[in-house]
């Protein structure tokens, strides 16, 4: 019974293990080898989904984390990623509270809103407070695959909620 | 009207303020404290310095452990599948033979080419006079849309500072901008980011080859109306007085942007060449 409980648990620590993962580790979303300019960011559709359908398996402290560590690995001022993140959670937990139910239109519009207030405050505050020059086609590109790939994730992450949701027609 | 402001007034608040059972720490105290996080880091507090160094040793080795998967996953299907290829591969390296033949025969010629740079450069110092080189592992190489960098697993400790040159065998690949104790950030030419003063050519047509965040960067700042020809080798100038002038860094194309020697995404231990500066030159 208590290995059953353990294993609940690990399954539902998946999407926070997911996001740790995809932050440190140096798997790339970015397949310049394909198509130069395919590029998207998973940890924003983690974070989005998460947070809209089950924000108790995503804490809003280990998405600030998350950011962090990104910014590390991947040579940003540190505390950028985590503020787009967090603005990522922001608008979830605002449409969470706004609405009652959502389909996968509605939540796509709204991730729509989401990564653009997202993206435009790391692109301001990159190009205005740092060193770093960032081309504002790249991250529009970034974008625009992420907004792309959404539906998929959606549907794979709504499979994976539904295995992780004891007793769902209770 | 008002009822619906009054809606959205609640829920934005709810948003930023509420805390769920699962959550320790509401949103607006989480952004407030990654916009201080911000601010520490970009204007460059004495302290956040030595702070940042330590966190970056920490996690780029935890990213090493934690991408040691990815990486042994790619290494096995390649042994399999180099197993299955074998009279491909010996194919390959028939045609690999007729190339260095065929290098071999226009050797003359480059030896010319080099002895012509030289005299272009003007200068006593030549890249194949260096020898203070230090051997590096590329611990990340984790290819960002937006950040062209690799992660090594040199830094203060072994003498490397900040601009110092980054060379994959003889060619160069980019510079030196962060360095922590243990390891170090280089940043790669093909960075939206990097500026090279270059000279290619007979005539020795002076250049910077800027990084434009794709695989091959552009020539600019050359000659007015001086078209690019294919196929002219680019070295380093040295007129920053970072880089040792002769560096070789790539081949012109028929776009008139430069294909690198080294390939950025192949690149598993790299050389730092310590004799050019001797105080940060950042």
């Amino acid at each position: 019974m208590s290995s059953y409980k353990l294993i609940t648990k690990i399954i539902n620590l998946g999407p926070l293990l997911l996001l740790y993962y995809l932050s440190i580790s140096e798997i790339d979303t970015h397949f310049e080898n394909f198509f130069e300019i395919l590029s998207f960011n998973i940890q924003l559709i983690i974070i989005y989904f998460w947070v809209l359908k089950r924000p108790e398996v995503l804490g809003s402290g280990h998405i600030f984390f998350a950011g962090l560590i990104n910014d590390v690995v991947m040579g940003f001022p540190l505390g950028l990623s985590s503020l787009s993140y967090l603005i990522i959670s922001l608008v979830a937990t605002y449409v969470k509270n706004m609405t009652v139910n959502t389909r996968i239109t509605t939540d796509w519009f709204t991730f729509f809103i989401a990564i653009f207030f997202s993206n435009l405050t790391f692109f301001i505050l990159l190009s205005n407070f740092s060193d770093i020059r960032v081309s504002i086609t790249e991250v529009s590109y970034n974008t625009f695959f992420t907004l792309i790939f959404f539906p998929f994730f959606w549907f794979l992450f709504t499979y994976y909620n539904s295995i992780i949701t004891p007793n769902k027609n209770a | 009207m008002s009822s619906s402001r009054d809606d959205f007034g609640i829920a934005f608040r709810s948003a930023l303020l509420q805390r769920g059972a699962a959550q320790k720490f509401s949103l607006v105290s989480l952004i407030f404290i990654a916009i201080i996080v911000f601010i520490l880091d970009v204007y460059g507090f004495a302290f956040m310095k030595p702070i940042r160094a330590i966190i970056n040793d920490g996690i780029y080795r935890v990213s090493l452990v934690a991408s040691s998967p990815s990486r042994f996953l790619p290494q096995a299907t390649e042994s399999v599948s180099n197993l299955f290829n074998l009279k491909k591969e010996n194919e390959n390296l028939k045609k690999a033979l007729e190339d260095y033949k065929q290098k071999e025969l226009s050797v003359e010629y480059l030896t010319n080419q080099n002895k012509n740079l030289r005299k272009i450069l003007e200068s006593e110092e030549s890249f194949l006079k260096k020898e203070n080189m230090i051997l590096s592992k590329v611990l990340i190489d984790k290819s960002s849309p937006y950040l062209k960098s690799i992660i090594i697993n040199r830094g203060s400790k072994s003498g490397i500072l900040k601009g110092m040159p980054v060379m994959d065998k003889d060619y160069l690949i980019g510079r030196v901008v962060e360095t922590n104790y243990l390891s170090s950030r280089v940043l790669l030419l093909n960075d939206l980011n990097s500026r090279i003063p270059v000279t290619f050519g007979e005539e020795g047509i002076q250049g910077i080859l800027k990084g434009n965040g794709g695989s091959k960067p552009v020539l600019e700042y050359l000659p007015e109306g001086y078209t690019v020809e294919e196929g002219i080798d680019v070295f380093t100038s040295g007129k920053d007085g970072i880089f040792l002038p002769g560096s070789p860094i790539g081949v012109t194309t028929s776009e008139g942007d430069v294909k690198l020697f080294s390939e950025s995404s192949q690149l598993s231990f790299v050389k730092v060449d310590l004799t050019q500066q001797n105080e940060e030159a950042f």
